[in-house]
């Protein structure tokens, strides 16, 4: 009895121990091809990366300024995981963000000011509307006549670019300041700021929200579960009378659903308009990150603050150091590619797979 | 030792070309091979022949050093030896020729033909290809065959395909031509001309070992045959010494004993109201599929209705209809009083439809998926695992747990992949699952493929089960001795179509067998 329990105990354990290893393992790789850069430029890896974490996480405002850098990528994180997980590759959430980050903008300076802090709710409600319709239209493709997501998901990116830079180039260009940019959106359509002088937003805590639904998404709703049996083995799924097309509908729906709260964040939070290169990416991180976290709620929040981490730290070590910036996309590229290899597991954990 | 003075291909003192010793190979408690001897003569056409999950295709594995034998010996040239890889057993003259070609599609014939060992005169030197189309066209003479080198491989016909694919390995030196199912492919006129150049091969030298299920094709073009069954060499006879029917009582053997507990279990059936109704069903083909053509059956309540038939006859495309996988294109599925026809999946599984598919490890299971989501997928719905929206964790492991237990499936953990768990109890799992909710009518297909023979008993006492409380089974199987140890009824099934219904006081092997045969001539005849 007691043996059993320790037994018991131990497996937890380990099955704990390969979690966290599997998440980490990236991390760290990434620190040791780092520190060989480092090493070879003739710079201690160990002072690069003490400054770092203190431009990162040293001070309130700094871990502001890296929470800041965090926000947007829980919200792509979230909405690439939800597809991923199905076995859906979207790689879409770019333009849906950017989408929705228009959508947010144009009501907050669009309508009259006099409608007040009910600008916030209609921004986010055309924001979510314009990305889960941007999102949706793919999804049926899919699932109707079997379009490659990828294919369609991605040109949308290109299509979503040159429709916002358009309209911020004509119809919606701001008069007052240059080229590129929306006007301002009205101060009662701004959302509020957490710790100022720092740029951290309510959408921060919107994006933990949408982070925690997520992980209860995942492991609590009969869907969340029957998606992640659709993107193990599909045949299964439709054996036992699950709907694949209902599935991918469902799952890029939501997807668009979760980039529009993040792009109407993004717009009514941090920009307060929408201007060209609204998105530096953000969608692409969000993969990286959903990749990094293994489509967990706790990987995505941790993969999230990871690359909020590098770029919050990145921008100002270059101000202080003659540390060259590359070092900073040098991390984040390795991590991107080990998060994709699951070497970690593979190789640690071979021998009790085998036993 | 005489062994050491026969030099290859020259076959003076060889008796026996490529062959096996007492070989045994096991797959976890599965014995996939059990003192396996097969001895292949030189020029000798061989047929292998016994239903899946007999052991043919683990024995062509281990003689193409894919897998290696647990014990036993491999002989080539009557001489043992060991292949620890393709690569040997592929330099030893031995080539194989699988059911899918390997061709590249968007390649020529004649690159095809060099791929992989292109002829130059230097390392670095442009390929020859004088000297390719030369050596093509040396060898498809030899076979007595003309091919068009310049057709891309894609838009080339399957037969040609073939043709390219034997003359490639030829060209590296095969001596051992295996072949998996080569007619299964071809059209009727197709078959007799592969026929003609297999025999002509065999008289240039070469030796041929096929697997098939077609028995008229295999007393047509072999010299040789030899029967498996669950792993084992039951019968091995020049063709000439024996006859078809010999052959096939080998093939479907009974090995149940009537004093089966299954069978005390047995009372009367009292079918008074069918469960499931099909009126002429009709299926098309789908790539390689056959098509039904007009399908009549029924099943009663507290039944099971047996589906008798060689391998690739409409048994599956009849099971993905029932179960809603594949789209009839006329006819009628009545399920009780409902006509599920069109219904989805959902649909018929709400109507009390269990369905345990042939393919456990595809589609009767999500292999990576943990135990307890293996066992209540399906039912993650409705309470009791469901409250309101959320899913309540601890009523999952209950349910789980009591349908695994009430089965006796044996596991370490819930959370743990159903991977881990043995061919049995991954069945039991799938069993556990589709029976849970008592359906009106649960469709089998191939209950105890891969499944050791404790499995076996276990899977067969759960089907009685069924039946004694009343619940209505359609079991397809190629293990006729099972079918007839079970049902009440038997249909037999042949070309897509019902060609016989036998009650169980009539229902034997010999008489069966005949039926299942019949239908499979009348499909080669034309």
């Amino acid at each position: 009895m007691l043996r059993e329990a320790t037994k018991a105990l131990r497996a937890a354990g380990e099955a704990w121990l390969e979690r966290g290893f599997a998440l980490a393992f990236p991390f760290i790789a990434a620190l040791v091809v780092a520190s060989l850069v480092l090493l070879v430029i003739g710079k201690n890896p160990l002072e690069v990366f003490t400054l770092m974490a203190v431009e990162a996480f040293g001070s309130s405002s700094r871990f502001a300024a890296t929470m800041s850098a965090a926000t947007p990528l829980l919200f792509t994180g979230v909405a690439t995981a939800i597809c991923f997980r199905a076995g859906v590759f979207n790689v879409g959430v770019e333009g849906a963000f950017i989408v929705g980050g228009l959508g947010a903008a144009f009501i907050g300076f669009a309508l009259p000011a006099t409608l007040g802090p009910m600008l916030i709710p209609l921004g986010f409600a055309l924001a979510v509307a314009a990305s889960t319709f941007w999102l949706a239209v793919p999804g049926y493709l899919l699932a109707r006549y079997e379009i490659e997501e990828v294919v369609t998901t991605l040109m949308l990116n290109f299509v979503a670019l040159g429709v916002t830079g358009y309209l911020v180039n004509g119809p919606l260009l701001s008069e007052k300041t240059g080229n590129n940019v929306t006007p301002l959106i009205h101060e009662s359509a701004e959302l509020a700021r957490l710790i100022p002088p720092s740029t951290l937003h309510a959408g921060f805590l919107l994006g933990l929200a949408v982070v925690a639904g997520y992980g209860f998404w995942v492991r609590r709703t009969p869907a969340g579960i029957e998606n992640a049996i659709v993107g193990r083995n599909r045949r299964f799924a439709r054996a036992i009378g699950i709907s694949i097309p209902g599935t991918i509908i469902l799952v890029m729906v939501i997807s668009g659903f979760v980039s529009g709260l993040g792009g109407a964040s993004h717009a009514l939070g941090q920009l307060h308009r929408f201007a060209e290169g609204f998105s530096p990416g953000y969608g692409f991180t969000g993969m990286a990150v959903a990749l990094l976290g293994r489509n967990t709620a706790f990987g995505i929040l941790f993969g999230a603050i990871l690359f909020g981490a590098l770029a919050s730290a990145g921008t100002t070590v270059q101000l202080f150091s003659d540390i060259p910036l590359d070092i900073v996309n040098i991390i984040e590229g390795t991590v991107m590619i080990f998060a994709v290899v699951e070497l970690g597991r593979i190789t640690l954990f071979r021998r009790r797979a085998v036993s | 030792m005489p062994a050491t003075e026969v030099t290859r291909g020259g076959g003076k003192a060889v008796s026996v070309r490529l062959g096996t010793t007492g070989l045994n190979k096991s797959y976890g408690t599965v014995q996939a091979n059990r003192n396996v001897s097969l001895a292949v003569a030189p020029q000798e056409i061989h047929a292998v022949v016994g239903e899946n999950g007999a052991g043919k295709t683990t024995l062509m594995r281990i003689l193409q050093g894919i897998e290696q034998p647990d014990s036993g010996e491999i002989l080539v040239d009557n001489e043992p030896c060991r292949f620890s890889g393709p690569r040997e057993a592929f330099a030893a003259g031995i080539g194989m020729i699988h059911q899918e070609f390997m061709l590249a599609p968007d390649l020529t014939l004649i690159e095809n033909l060099v791929l992989g060992d292109e002829p130059v005169k230097t390392p670095i030197a442009r390929i020859d290809w004088n000297a390719a189309r030369a050596s093509g066209d040396a060898l498809s003479a030899q076979a007595g065959i003309r091919i068009d080198w310049d057709r891309r491989a894609g838009t080339t016909p399957v037969h040609i395909q073939q043709y390219v694919e034997i003359i490639r390995l030829l060209r590296r030196g095969t001596r051992v031509l295996i072949m998996d199912e080569p007619t299964s492919v071809l059209a009727p006129q197709q078959v007799e001309d592969l026929f003609r150049l297999l025999r002509h091969l065999r008289e240039g030298g070469t030796t041929i070992l096929f697997i098939s299920h077609k028995l008229r094709e295999v007393m047509a073009l072999a010299d040789q045959v030899t029967v498996m069954r669950r792993g084992e060499v039951t019968f091995s006879r020049s063709v000439g010494e024996t006859d078809m029917a010999e052959v096939a009582s080998h093939v479907v053997a009974g090995e149940f004993d009537h004093e089966d507990p299954v069978f005390e279990k047995r009372r009367k059936s009292k079918h008074d109201r069918s469960v499931l109704e099909v009126d002429a069903l009709c299926a098309p083909p789908i790539e390689r599929s056959h098509p039904l053509r007009g399908i009549n059956l029924t099943v009663g309540t507290g039944e099971i209705v047996g589906l008798a038939g060689v391998a690739g006859n409409g048994q599956s495309e009849l099971v993905e209809c029932l179960v809603g996988l594949r789209e009839p294109s006329s006819g009628r599925i009545q399920l009780k009083d409902r006509d599920i026809t069109h219904a989805t999946i959902k649909v018929r599984r709400a109507g009390g439809m269990g369905y345990v598919s042939a393919d456990r490890r595809h589609e009767g299971l999500a292999l990576d998926v943990s135990i307890e989501i293996n066992a209540t997928a399906g039912s993650l719905r409705a309470p009791p695992i469901c409250k309101g929206v959320a899913i309540d964790p601890a009523a999952l492991r209950q349910t789980a747990a009591e349908r695994l237990s009430r089965l006796d499936v044996r596991f370490g953990s819930l959370r743990d992949a159903v991977r881990s768990l043995s061919g049995g109890n991954q069945q039991r799992t799938v069993f556990a699952r589709e029976t849970a909710q008592d359906p009106t009518l649960l469709i089998v297909s191939q209950p105890t493929r891969g499944v050791d023979l404790k499995g076996i008993a276990a899977i067969h006492s759960i089907l009685a089960d069924i039946r004694m409380e009343g619940g209505s089974v359609l079991l397809v199987s190629e293990e006729l001795d099972e079918i007839i140890a079970l049902s009440d009824r038997i249909y037999v099934i042949a070309d897509g179509r019902i060609v016989g219904e036998v009650p169980r006081e009539r229902a034997d092997v010999a008489t069966i067998g005949r039926m299942m045969l019949a239908g499979n001539g009348d499909l080669h005849a034309a």
